[in-house]
């Protein structure tokens, strides 16, 4: 896609990433995260038709259940208790944290493994070469690395498993030790390539002097725009969080999930923060629609 | 114009106590087109990289290398960086960025040069090498060959003086690997740029070429013009040379002798114009093997369906195909015809959606290590130990056979490894790591070998013994199927071959016959022998075993 979001400059893409980063760990509220995990999965639509989300979902899923179920049988202070189990008392603010717990780590996930395909390798070392020239570029290698290490893991499983040398069979003694070797040669397979790469990078006058950029990446007018939108609705946010509307408040006793009154309208912000990037796309889908109605 | 001279350069790696360059000295002029042939270990890469110090070796060096009549090392960073620029073997490793316009900027954003420059030169240059519609991808997306073009343009956009090239072609596939010399055929010519190029397989770069420089155990053993450096080769009669010539001038020496002859043909053209000066009579036939009887079926593909995603492109569409026991197939076909899939469906390790693989009338459940034996194109996957001994001893001890043992420790002496043994499998070179693989393969109790392009990046000499040590496993009753994109390799050792074409076998027959078939799917020496008067031959085997030269005109 060549329109749309993430044509904005990188300094604009930056923000709304940390400005989203921001809103989402204040914002303790099941309600908030909700709608902000909704959000994100069309946030990911948009961006490739949800294809890295379908390989993650598990994954989510998993860890997502993993904090919610534990946070109610470690902790066990609050006043309602639901049930007990083993004795221990399970309660209602137990369970209503973890929840939270869960929603917010998916939701940074969520907004996490859209970061490469918006932020592209050249706009990456755009916003941190200047700065941390050798931590950005290695920062980038590692991003590349991770599709590299994926497609190579299921090819050395596939061809071991051809040889005998099997993760699903066998003691799990055997499992483990087999799964070492495989894990073991993927990573010396991937730092002897990583080695090549850097030769070509070397050979190619890598690190002599200041690099210049062949993209110049001008702020445009809309840019200064964007930028303006989300530092306000992130102050805003932060604004709401410090009165304390987009928390959900535990103690002395744990007010309604439900919103009332002024919370809708820092829900509302919030929301529009997270969602800026599906605004932007349905803005741009409403001007073609336009566009082609005109000619 | 000297542009790069070598004064007695010697170099020693640490630790080793021969060194692997031996007092060398040789000019490269301005505008040269100069090929490094040798065998294995001789020392090529070694010396290419040491003309580009970012990359070169550490280990002990004495003599001196002169750039431009300058020590080289004590060039100015940026000048070296810009003027001598460098492509590595393998393309995919070489690329730093995710989409083409980014790695073509690559190394003139590291020069410095300011955003208006940079647009112009990328303008003209995806104009010349017409990849305009390249510059956005990501670069996943684009094929080996095209990958190292890539490269090749973005080294270039430094504007070199000077190109080395690492076998550039030896992971590609023929068509684009001449695709690739071409273009640098045009670089060279138009542009005058210098290419010092190491190079295996001299077929198609010699006719370019303008000097060849045959290095052999740290030494220059022969160097001048290519025609020269064939006849003195011959001459000599150094055995382990003779197998680098390329296939038309070892057609023609072979029926020449040592007279003084005319000059050697490189081209498809120039050996055409020979073959109408002699004339050849047809030998008796003495009893071909052809013939041979072939055993029952041993793998079939029966109506095979496959694709790899749903939404995705088909690969089979009703592919059925026969492999009978002690046969040995070569199957052929263009980049992304589903070779290597066959391959892996035939090994199980991947289940087609429709159809079934039999396995001696079986269906083919799970893969079974002791009889099926596949490896990959890739043979890095292979390996999980840490030294090349660990890997072979790790096989052994699952096979627990102590004919096995012998068997190994011959093929350790047939193939002259013995000084890899210790070294880690991914510090060697791509044709040792490919025969270390197939050692595996072959000292294994196998009764089916699954080999995917087995002589990738192989030096001739090893393709050789490769091809005879399976030619006599195929006569033990080891049935052999490879996947290959080597043509000569294919026309002198297999027995049978298949091509793929849109999901099925479109060809296959007796490998003799089959490439006399073809116009354009054919070996050199078919090509120079189709439709004349001599008798057909698809390679200088079979030309040794039919023709008898009765006089040449």
């Amino acid at each position: 896609m060549n329109h749309g979001f993430r044509t904005l400059h990188p300094v604009v893409l930056l923000t709304y990433y940390l400005a989203t980063t921001i809103a989402i760990t204040i914002n303790r509220h099941p309600f908030f995260l909700f709608f902000t995990v909704l959000v994100l999965i069309l946030f990911n639509w948009v961006c490739d038709r949800g294809k890295t989300m379908k390989w993650w979902w598990r994954f989510f899923v998993l860890f997502g259940l993993l904090l919610f179920l534990l946070n109610p049988l470690l902790n066990h202070r609050g006043q309602h208790v639901l049930i007990y189990l083993f004795n221990q008392p399970i309660t209602m603010e137990a369970v209503v944290q973890g929840a939270i717990n869960a929603l917010t780590f998916v939701a940074l996930l969520l907004l996490f493994i859209t970061f490469p395909r918006i932020i592209d390798s050249s706009k990456f070392l755009f916003l941190f070469s200047g700065v941390f020239p050798k931590w950005g570029l290695l920062a980038m290698l590692s991003v590349r690395f991770v599709p590299l290490f994926r497609i190579r893991l299921e090819e050395i499983i596939a061809v071991q498993r051809a040889r005998g040398i099997s993760l699903t069979t066998g003691t799990v003694r055997a499992r483990l030790k087999n799964g070492f070797a495989l894990v073991h040669s993927l990573l010396t397979w991937s730092l002897e390539d990583g080695i090549q790469t850097a030769d070509s990078m070397a050979a190619r006058g890598y690190g002599l002097k200041q690099r210049s950029r062949y993209n110049p990446y001008r702020l445009h007018p809309s840019d200064i725009f964007a930028i303006g939108t989300i530092a306000g609705l992130l102050a805003l946010t932060i604004f709401g969080s410090w009165l304390g509307d987009g928390v959900l408040t535990m103690t002395p006793v744990i007010e309604p999930v439900y919103l009332t009154g002024r919370e809708w309208t820092f829900f509302i912000i919030h929301t529009l923060l997270v969602g800026f990037p599906v605004i932007v796309e349905i803005k741009e889908e409403a001007q073609w629609f336009y566009w082609k109605q005109k000619n | 114009m000297v542009l790069l001279e070598t004064k007695k350069l010697t170099f020693t790696y640490p630790d080793e106590p021969e060194p692997v360059l031996k007092e060398l000295s040789f000019t490269v002029n301005q505008g040269e087109l100069i090929v490094i042939a040798g065998p294995t270990g001789s020392g090529k890469s070694t010396l290419l990289r040491l003309f580009k110090q970012e990359i070169a070796p550490f280990g002990k060096m004495t003599g001196d290398i002169l750039y431009e009549g300058t020590p080289l090392y004590s060039l100015d960073k940026e000048k070296a960086a810009r003027e001598i620029g460098m492509i590595f073997q393998d393309p995919e490793n070489q690329l730093v960025m995710d989409r083409v316009l980014n790695e073509l900027a690559f190394g003139m954003e590291n020069l410095g040069m300011d955003t208006v420059t940079m647009r112009k030169k990328v303008a003209e240059l995806a104009h010349y090498f017409g990849i305009h519609s390249l510059l956005n991808k990501p670069i996943h997306e684009l094929s080996g060959g095209q990958k190292q073009l890539v490269n090749l343009a973005s080294i270039l956009l430094m504007e070199p003086k000077i190109l080395l090239l690492d076998e550039p072609t030896a992971q590609l596939d023929p068509v684009a690997a001449k695709d690739f010399l071409h273009m640098l055929d045009l670089i060279n010519k138009e542009f005058g740029i210098t290419i010092i190029m190491v190079e295996h397989h001299l077929d198609e770069i010699l006719p370019i070429c303008d000097r060849l420089l045959v290095l052999s155990d740290g030494k220059i053993s022969f160097v001048g013009n290519p025609r020269e450096v064939i006849e003195s080769i011959w001459q000599r009669e150094k055995e382990p040379f003779s197998h680098y010539l390329p296939q038309i001038p070892r057609l023609f020496l072979h029926f020449h002798g040592h007279e003084t002859t005319p000059q050697v043909p490189l081209t498809v053209r120039e050996g055409r114009d020979w073959i109408k000066k002699i004339s050849v009579r047809p030998k008796e036939h003495e009893g071909e093997d052809t013939n041979k009887q072939m055993g029952p079926s041993l793998v079939e593909a029966r109506n095979i369906v496959f694709q790899y995603e749903k939404e995705g492109e088909r690969i089979f569409d009703h592919l059925d195909l026969v492999i009978r026991e002690g046969e040995f197939l070569a199957i052929v076909g263009a980049n992304g015809t589903g070779k290597s899939t066959l391959l892996k469906l035939l090994a199980g390790l991947e289940t087609p959606q429709k159809g079934k693989i039999l396995y001696r009338g079986r269906k083919l459940a799970q893969p079974q290590p002791q009889e099926i034996y596949y490896m990959p194109q890739n043979p890095k996957l292979l390996f999980t130990q840490d030294t090349v001994r660990e890997a072979l001893e790790n096989n052994l001890r699952k096979e627990q056979n102590t004919g096995i043992v012998q068997r190994l420790q011959e093929l350790i002496d047939f193939f002259r490894i013995k000084e890899l043994l210790d070294r880690h499998p991914f510090d060697l070179s791509g044709g040792e790591l490919q025969t270390v693989a197939l050692l595996i393969v072959l000292s294994s109790e196998a009764k089916l070998l699954l080999l995917d392009e087995p002589t990738k990046g192989m030096d001739p000499v090893i393709k050789e013994k490769v091809g005879n040590l399976l030619k006599h496993l195929q006569k033990n009753g080891v049935t052999i199927i490879i996947a290959t994109h080597d043509i000569e390799f294919a026309a002198a050792y297999s027995s049978r071959c298949a091509m793929l074409f849109h999901g099925a076998v479109t060809a296959s027959g007796e490998t003799s016959s089959f490439f006399k078939g073809n116009t354009f799917y054919t070996t050199a020496i078919n090509r120079v022998t189709r439709n004349s008067h001599v008798p057909e031959v698809t390679t200088l085997e079979e030309a040794k075993r039919l023709w008898k030269v009765v006089e040449t005109l």
